[in-house]
């Protein structure tokens, strides 16, 4: 147990990547508490000897010194989110990683959080496609077994290593995954960027809701669809997944989609997403193809 | 504003999966799965995932209910005890011990639990005890 400790809390050395050190991380984060910067500050801090998601405050200064970070990940900015909704003029900072930052950036876009009340100390990243010089975080990714590999989808494999199955191949391939599925919503509860009020997974007239299994593959292609504009491959749904389905890959051919179609880079900037259609102006363009 | 994460077990079935759970200003808002609990690693069930409805549910009794003339009707507690005591009684003496079992819960603590199957074989005297949870 307390080997595993120190590896959820062993802090990565960066070569290119701004690197905060637990005592740099505190001074800026008691800084800001201080000075009312941000009314709230959230982190991680070690609770019954597991790193959990706490939220720092001016009048307990001390507590911070108990502000860490290490690899358990939580999605801060969706608990930023909540407090926002009930608190909109709360000023708080967060520890990001990249995945949380480029999270934020579809929360600005979006308007669930204003990037005005919003401060971040940056920590060490996950490997992403989107984040090619980043340091791993991440525990070593699982090794599949030799069934899953011959008749479903490795979750360690690369979007254009799935497509080279024969389409009949990989429409069974996947539907092996899907089949897995035990409702759960966990995809959906763990993602940062759903914030929808109502949930086309739970619309009486898409998806009935209270029976099980989901019909397959409509129940995972809605939201993959859904994951348009919006998914920036924190792999947090796959984590999340008790039947270990290869969601990160889905939703990365998504991304593909919509970066090929759109010239949109989902998350790496606040610029106006193609779907958002709200308003006069429709944004919609898409590049010739 | 106050926000608060507290660590607990889900207690919808025997596995023991590691759950945080959501308080904003003192209210329970949602549940989430701990991602480094050592026997769910993060993931949770839909039950699970929906551990705080219970808690904060409208449709959760508030006072016990004791049916008189075909209707549920709210009760004091010493009223709903005594009715049972004095039920169950009967129920022993013309039918036997036997004649009676008792269904645990996994909503209670370890030591209810321990109470309610000395009930039923201390107090009841019969070993018909079983809960909802033995999955």
């Amino acid at each position: 147990m307390e080997e595993q400790m120190k590896e959820w809390l062993e802090p990565y050395s960066t070569t290119d990547y701004k690197t905060s050190t637990f005592e740099t991380m505190q001074e800026q984060a008691k800084e800001w508490l201080d000075q009312g910067k941000v009314d709230l500050f959230l982190g991680y801090k070690m609770v019954q000897g597991h790193p959990l998601p706490h939220f720092f405050k001016k009048d307990n200064l001390d507590e911070v010194d108990d502000l860490i970070f290490g690899q358990a990940r939580y999605s801060l900015e969706k608990i930023a989110t909540k407090i926002a909704a009930e608190h909109p003029e709360m000023k708080i900072g967060l520890l990001v990683r990249d995945c949380n930052q480029r999270a934020l950036n579809v929360l600005y876009v979006w308007n669930q959080l204003n990037p005005d009340n919003m401060e971040t100390i940056n920590v060490n990243c996950c490997p992403s496609k989107l984040k090619k010089h980043a340091d791993c975080s991440y525990l070593e990714p699982e090794k599949y077994g030799s069934y899953k590999k011959m008749v479903g989808i490795d979750n360690n494999m690369e979007v254009e290593a799935a497509e080279e199955f024969s389409q009949e191949e990989r429409y069974n391939r996947w539907l092996y995954e899907f089949q897995k599925c035990l409702k759960c919503y966990g995809c959906r509860d763990i993602c940062p960027v759903c914030f929808c009020k109502e949930c086309s997974l739970e619309h009486p007239d898409l998806i009935a809701t209270g029976s099980i299994p989901p019909e397959v593959p409509i129940f995972h292609l809605v939201r993959a669809v859904h994951m348009g504009g919006r998914c920036i491959d924190c792999g947090l749904c796959e984590d999340a997944c008790p039947s270990d389905i290869p969601l990160r890959l889905l939703y990365r051919k998504v991304s593909e989609t919509v970066e090929d179609v759109f010239g949109y880079k989902t998350g790496t900037h606040t610029d106006q997403s193609p779907f958002n259609l709200l308003g006069d102006e429709v944004t919609l363009e898409p590049k010739p193809l | 504003m106050d926000y608060k994460m507290i660590p607990s077990v889900c207690s919808y079935c025997g596995t023991g999966c590691g759950v945080l759970f959501q308080v904003m200003d003192g209210k329970l808002t949602g549940t989430m799965p701990m991602k480094t609990h050592p026997v769910n690693e993060g993931k949770l069930c839909i039950k699970g995932w929906n551990l705080h409805e219970h808690v904060v549910s409208d449709k959760r009794l508030q006072t016990p209910l004791l049916k008189k003339d075909g209707q549920l009707q709210e009760a004091t507690w010493d009223q709903a005890i005594q009715t049972t005591a004095g039920k169950l009684k009967a129920i022993i003496k013309d039918h036997g011990p036997d004649s009676v079992g008792v269904l645990a819960s996994a909503k209670i603590t370890n030591e209810e639990n321990y109470l309610a199957q000395k009930f039923a074989r201390a107090v009841i005297g019969t070993n018909n005890v079983d809960h909802c949870a033995r999955l």
